[in-house]
This record gives C-alpha cells, sequence and structure tokens, in this order.
C-alpha cells in the first residue's frame, strides 16, 4: 500500500487529473447520451415531421406542428389566429407558479421547524418527509380523491357542524392545487431543510442581538443564506408541476386542459404527433428559460459577493 | 443479501420462460380476456402465456407501427382493425378457414372492418351510452337529450370522458350529423352542443367512472354498456340508457401481428376461446356481448337481468376518419377544453 502510494506520488499529478475525471465519467456520459440527449434530439426530429394520416409521423421537414400553435382553420374555413393553445400553456405556467408559491409556504417553516430538532428525531421526521415517495403517486391522488370526495371524512366533517348538503370539495381548481402541494412539497421540504441545517445559529443571535425582530431576522439574514435551497426546491418543484396530468384531471374534474393533457391528446386520439412533440418542444423550452434564468442570477450573485 | 435477491430476481426472470413447451404473448385490452381461459389454455397445450394490456386502441396502434412488438395476439376494434389491415400490420392467417369462424354469428361475418374475414375472428362487442344512477335520478332516459342538454335533478351532475372518441360519437348521433364528418360548419354545431352541456358537467374523466357512480357523486355518466352491467351485477343502482337516436358501438376481434414468433400457438388459442363453451365463460367474465355462437343455458347476463346488452335501438359502430375529420373531432375537444 505504501509503496503504491509513494509511485502514485512520483508520476506526475497534472496528467492523472485530467485523464480520469472523463474515463470515470463515461457512465454517467453515456446515460445521458442514451436517456436524455438522444430522446431529446427525436422529439424534435418529429417536432418537424411531417404527420402521418393514423398516427406516427413520416421524416420530413414540416413546420406546421409550430404554425398550429398559434395559427389554425377557423370553423369557417380560413386561417386565423388561435388562442387556444396558448391559454392552456399560460394556465399551467399558473398552475405550476402556484403550486411552487405553496409548496415554499408550507416548506419552509416545516424545514426550519425540524433543523431545530435534536439529532435522533431530526433523522425520523425526515424519514417521515419522504415516506409518500413510496407509494405510487397514482395511488396518492386516489387518497386525496377520498379525502375530499363525497362521504369523505372532510365533507363528514363540516356536514356534523350544519354544512348544507350537496356541498362538494373535488372537480375544482382547489381540489387540484391540494393534490399538486401534497404531492411535491417533500421536493421542496429536503433542500430547504438542508440549507436551514447549514445555517450558523450564531448569526442569528447576532442579528437579534443587533436588534433585529425576528421578521427583519428571517427576511434579511435567514432567507438570503437559504436562497441557494430555495432555488433548487423551487425547480424541483416547478418542473414536474408544469407536466402535471394527474391532478388536473382527477382532481380538478378535467375540465380545463393543461399541457401535460394537450400532449397526450395529441399523441393519442388526436393522432398528430409533429403538434403533441412541437408542444413538448415548448414546453421544454419554457423549463429551460426559467432554468437558465435562475442559473444566470446564482452565477452573477456569486460574482458580486 | 442484496446478491441473493439479485439472483433471485434474476433467476425468476429467466425461470419461467423455459418452464413451458411454447409461449403466447397477448396484448389485448386490460383485464379483457378471462383468466379462467388463459390458465385451461395453458395447462391444456402446455404453453406459457403472458397478458400485457392496454387502454386504448391507439396505444396498440403506436406499438405495432414501431415494428416487432413481441406480441401474437392482439384485440383492436373495429376502426382500428381496417387502419392496421390497410397499413399491412396484420398477418392474414386465413381466418375464415377456422372452426373459429363458423361460430361467429352471422351478422358480425365479413363485415367493413375484415370484408374476407382473413386476418381476425371477432371476440367481444358492445355499445357505449350514457348510464344514470336510479338513486339519484328517475326522470326518463329514452333520448340523448337528457344527457346533452339535462335539466333538474341532472344540471350539474352529470360527467363525460375524457377523450373525445365516443362522446363526440353520441353527439353525432344526437344532432344528426355522420360520424367522420368533414364538415367544419357540422361540426360547429357538435362544439356548441358541448359547450352548452359543459355548465352542467361536474367531470371529464375515464377513470375511476364506477366509484363515482356507485357513489352517486354524479347522477349520470358517460359509459360503456358492459362496465354498466358489471357494477348493476355488483349491487350498483346504474342502468344504462337506451336512447332513441341510437349507441356508439364498438366490436374487438382478436388478430395476429405481422412477425409473430408464435403464430400457431396464436391460431390454437383464437380457435380455443371461439368454442361456444369458452366463448360463454369469455363472456361471462368480461360482461361484454360475445359475437360467437354461446351457450344460452349458461348464460350469466341475460336479457332478464342485463339489458344493457342487449340494445333496442339502432348501434352504430364507430369509423376511423380520416386525419381532416379526425382534426376537427381535435378542435372541438380542445376548444371545448381549452
Amino acid at each position: 500500500m505504501s509503496e503504491a502510494t509513494a509511485h502514485h506520488a512520483d508520476t506526475p499529478r497534472r496528467r492523472r487529473q485530467i485523464n480520469l475525471p472523463y474515463v470515470g465519467l463515461a457512465p454517467a456520459w453515456l446515460l445521458m447520451i442514451f436517456a436524455l440527449i438522444i430522446p431529446i434530439l427525436i422529439i424534435i426530429a418529429v417536432s418537424f415531421a411531417v404527420r402521418g394520416a393514423y398516427g406516427g409521423f413520416d421524416w420530413g421537414f414540416d413546420l406546421s406542428g409550430y404554425r398550429q400553435i398559434l395559427f389554425n382553420e377557423g370553423w369557417t374555413g380560413e386561417m386565423e389566429f388561435t388562442p387556444q393553445y396558448l391559454i392552456i400553456i399560460l394556465r399551467t405556467i399558473l398552475l405550476a407558479t402556484v403550486t411552487t408559491v405553496l409548496c415554499l409556504i408550507l416548506a419552509v417553516p416545516v424545514a426550519y421547524w425540524i433543523a431545530g430538532q435534536p439529532g435522533h428525531r431530526k433523522s425520523v421526521l425526515v424519514f417521515l418527509v419522504t415516506l409518500p415517495f413510496w407509494m405510487s403517486m397514482i395511488l396518492r391522488v386516489y387518497a386525496w380523491m377520498i379525502i375530499l370526495g363525497k362521504d369523505g371524512p372532510l365533507l363528514r366533517f363540516f356536514e356534523f357542524f350544519g354544512a348544507p348538503s350537496g356541498m362538494t370539495f373535488m372537480y375544482n381548481d382547489g381540489a387540484t392545487l391540494a393534490a399538486m402541494v401534497y404531492t411535491y412539497i417533500p421536493l421542496m421540504v429536503l433542500p430547504v431543510f438542508a440549507s436551514i441545517e447549514k445555517l450558523d445559529g450564531t448569526l442569528i443571535e447576532a442579528a437579534h442581538d443587533l436588534y433585529g425582530n425576528r421578521w427583519t431576522t428571517l427576511r434579511r439574514v435567514i432567507l438570503p443564506l437559504t436562497a441557494p435551497g430555495i432555488a433548487s426546491g423551487g425547480i424541483l418543484v416547478f418542473v414536474p408541476a408544469f407536466g402535471a396530468v394527474l391532478e388536473p384531471t382527477l382532481m380538478g374534474g378535467g375540465k380545463q386542459m393543461m399541457m401535460g393533457s394537450l400532449i397526450q391528446l395529441q399523441f393519442g386520439g388526436g393522432r398528430n404527433w409533429p403538434f403533441g412533440a412541437a408542444i413538448a418542444m415548448i414546453l421544454m423550452m419554457l423549463v429551460m428559460l426559467v432554468l437558465v434564468g435562475l442559473a444566470l442570477r446564482s452565477a452573477r450573485n456569486e460574482v458580486e459577493s | 443479501m442484496t446478491k441473493f435477491y439479485a439472483a433471485t430476481a434474476i433467476a425468476m426472470c429467466f425461470g419461467s420462460a423455459v418452464a413451458a413447451e411454447g409461449s403466447l404473448n397477448l396484448y389485448v385490452w386490460s383485464e379483457s380476456i378471462a383468466p379462467e381461459l388463459i390458465e385451461k389454455f395453458s395447462n391444456e397445450y402446455d404453453v406459457q402465456v403472458n397478458v400485457d394490456g392496454y387502454t386504448s386502441n391507439e396505444d396498440l396502434l403506436t406499438k405495432l407501427q414501431a415494428g416487432s412488438s413481441g406480441y401474437d395476439i392482439a384485440s383492436p376494434s373495429q376502426h382500428f382493425l381496417r387502419i392496421m389491415i390497410d397499413a399491412g400490420l396484420l398477418e392474414n392467417f386465413g381466418a375464415n378457414t377456422l372452426d373459429a369462424y363458423a361460430n361467429i354469428q352471422e351478422k358480425y361475418r365479413n363485415q367493413w372492418w375484415d370484408e374476407t374475414q382473413e386476418y381476425s375472428i371477432p371476440i367481444a362487442y358492445g355499445s357505449a351510452g350514457f348510464s344514470v344512477n336510479t338513486d339519484e335520478y328517475t326522470g326518463p332516459t329514452d333520448s340523448l337529450k337528457y344527457f346533452f342538454e339535462p335539466e333538474g335533478e341532472l344540471a350539474g351532475r352529470i360527467a363525460m370522458l375524457s377523450y373525445p372518441d365516443e362522446v363526440v360519437g353520441a353527439a353525432q348521433l344526437y344532432l344528426g350529423v355522420p360520424f367522420c364528418s368533414e364538415d367544419p360548419a357540422e361540426m360547429k354545431r357538435v362544439l356548441d352542443l358541448l359547450m352548452a352541456q359543459k355548465e352542467s358537467v361536474a367531470v371529464y374523466s375515464s377513470d375511476n367512472i364506477e366509484g363515482r357512480m356507485s357513489s352517486g357523486e354524479v347522477a349520470a355518466h358517460f359509459w360503456w354498456d358492459g362496465e354498466v352491467v358489471r357494477a348493476a351485477a355488483a349491487g350498483a343502482p346504474v342502468e344504462y340508457a337506451m336512447t332513441k337516436e341510437g349507441l356508439v358501438g364498438w366490436i374487438d376481434s382478436l388478430v395476429i401481428p405481422k412477425g409473430a414468433q408464435n403464430r400457431e400457438n396464436a391460431i390454437r388459442f383464437i380457435e380455443f376461446v371461439s368454442k361456444p363453451e369458452n366463448a360463454t365463460i369469455q363472456m361471462n367474465h368480461y360482461a361484454h356481448s360475445s359475437p360467437m355462437n354461446v351457450i344460452e343455458a349458461e348464460k350469466k347476463y341475460t336479457e332478464e337481468n342485463a339489458p344493457g346488452l342487449y340494445p333496442t335501438v339502432p348501434v352504430v359502430m364507430s369509423r376511423t376518419c380520416s386525419p381532416k375529420a379526425q382534426d376537427l373531432v381535435t378542435r372541438v375537444w380542445t376548444q371545448l377544453l381549452q
């Protein structure tokens, strides 16, 4: 062992540092190429392809997939501006944003409280936060359908206190949001918890010593120092919430389409794959914009500090 | 310990595949084939049968279009069967020379979805329409009017499917618009009808229909005949509406995808499930009608206890729409839910 170490010390270190990371990262790169980059290239190619008559596509170059997002033949047979897809896209952005904000508001106090617990209890609590992930997502949504549905415990509770019969919690935006926030909140709690845990308690004490009240301390000390955790939690929640299909259909009653269900319709019954792929590209680009924006901001912050 | 698990997992993957003489891979509608028949066939012919399920014809078409699906039998509905034959995705296995062919009821032979009946043997048929919960709604059900222009007990308490297929078809029947219309003016009328109905719709969903209907969460639901019959047999207060404008029909057939590995076993299986006694078992399991001659005395769902399966009104089979007509359907649906 000591011989080997001595030998290593003799060889020029620089050379090794250049080579090894590439070799060592090869599996990760291969995985990225086959599981991420090639599929995305295929989606890009399909979005420019010519639609097949009965689903599928033929290779070619056709922009109609993208054109259809804004312009379609109207009921009178003339090309006209059709806002419906924009409305669906904007609604999806709104839903994902509201979900992220609600998750943040609920997750920060929870994470802060967990971080303040003694060691053993802390790990139990973190474990409990991750517990829902052990179950399939669709089961969790169904559980919410039971909780909020007719004969469900919540309705029973309100009826006991004289709520009018015929009242319902299901099939509205509130129900969708409840399930969305519930599904994604662990993704927010964990990164926020990680950054709060690293927070130096003496800084908070210092803030109090300098006559900062609780609100000032939160705003000027705790939030700026936990910003990286909040940002990564925000990304982790926003990105999947953007593609959500289950919650809006099952809980919201499916009365208003989201981008996820729109894509599903185009690849399924609509039989217009290039259009579906084009919408998927738009979805991906919007997510990229958010991510790049955040990355640029944090890079700038680092330079400043 | 991990090693042990890994070894077990690997052994399980390969173990089952080598146990039997031959194998047969089915890709059929989820939970459509009676497990009893699978077991019986598997024992009788010493064949390892694997069953995978799908929940939409599009899923099946996509898989077959991608090629080398690895499946030996599939069960598309009539309009997709037509596409698959035309696209050359299916084996011509001389279905009309089989014993199974002789057992098909006259009116389901050599129809437009397979005129020569060389590619397919039908296994089940049925219809889609609306059903009501009789505890929640006591009014008339003999017209689609009550579903598309709901009043009173039904207002705000009806549910639609989350996909346009059958629902748009039913709206077309109600308005007297032909299926797969390429006329935008006609399809605009369909959209107007559905838009007006939307105010009364509680939910657009194809999942958990039985739960919503049995609990009375909604009073009427667009549904399939066999599912209504099955829910009623389980004690739910549900009834299938016989609407004078007609019902949207479908018929599923067993086919062999091109290049199937176990063609002989597939033909054996098709012959097997088409025998009168087995077709009866299949119908009793699936609760949809059988296009085969079955043993009347052993039928579980008869005209008396399952009137939904014996329509007294015209049943119109859905068609394969041209891309232009399909775009109009999709446009109706996106504008409805925009």
